[in-house]
């Protein structure tokens, strides 16, 4: 496969923003369950540290039970929170494949707040679906370009 | 709750799943157009099996086809896998959203 192919295979979300709030208010959101079941959803069984493993619940699909099963990566408080995003099952396709991610959280301090960033990465396109197994190279170039002219038509 | 609903990705996902469909669905995309004839040719199958993997692709919007006297040649059409990306695109709306719940919070918590 090119390197082209390949860095169209894995791709990356991210999403940042700026807040007025201090370093320590963010991270509480961050890592305090009842806060993050507020904005996010529930965690069960979530604290920050490293090597804590947890799970979210949302809606099942097919043979996957909808539990997203999480493993804390990287800790450092008020800065830094890094944890695996494990989902779906391989007998899906579209909503509940299966998923094999890491979501990180980076907070930055900026002049008029911080700069909290998520980073959701590990998404493989289209290879991360059970559908697409063996797809030649020359398919995944199609994606590519696909991929390329959707992608301009968004907002940014 | 719902975390992503269920996309139109879903119909392009299972048109391809089926992997006899998806040995001719990449033939046409490797080529620029191609005849049911030739695609049959060296496929292991029958041209009537061809003939239903095409119409179900053309159904998913992957591929159209173009009549030019007795023949009708195929092409890809690879916008049809933008409900593909779409999917990475709803889960960076559900990060936005999160993000956007996040501000409701802090202005909450923390005014």
């Amino acid at each position: 496969m090119s390197d082209a192919a390949t860095v169209a295979d894995i791709r990356d979300i991210v999403v940042d923003d700026v807040f007025p709030n201090a370093p320590e208010v963010i991270w509480k959101t961050l890592t305090t369950p009842e806060l993050m079941g507020r904005w996010l959803m529930t965690p069960t069984g979530f604290e920050p540290v490293k090597g804590n493993r947890f799970t979210y619940q949302t809606t099942p699909a097919g043979q996957w039970d909808g539990v997203i099963h999480c493993e804390v990566l990287e800790v450092i408080p008020n800065q830094r929170l890094a944890y695996t995003w494990y989902a779906g099952h391989e007998t899906n396709v579209g909503y509940g494949s299966r998923l094999e991610t890491v979501v990180t959280w980076t907070i930055t301090k900026v002049d008029d707040g911080v700069r909290v960033r998520l980073v959701h990465s590990g998404f493989r396109t289209p290879k991360n679906d059970h559908a697409f197994k063996g797809m030649s190279e020359g398919w995944v170039k199609v994606v590519q370009t696909v991929g390329e002219g959707t992608e301009s038509e968004r907002p940014r | 709750m719902s975390m992503l609903e269920a996309a139109p990705i879903n119909a392009v996902m299972r048109t391809l799943a089926d992997p006899t469909r998806r040995a001719v669905f990449e033939r046409i995309v490797l080529s620029d157009e191609i005849t049911v004839a030739e695609l049959t040719r060296g496929s292991g199958v029958t041209q009537g099996a061809v003939s239903q993997h095409l119409k179900s692709l053309k159904q998913a919007g992957l591929v159209a086809e173009r009549p030019e006297g007795r023949k009708v040649y195929y092409r890809a059409e690879p916008q049809g896998l933008a409900p593909l990306v779409d999917w990475m695109g709803d889960y960076a709306v559900f990060w936005r959203d999160r993000l956007a719940n996040l501000r409701t919070l802090l202005q909450e918590i923390d005014p």
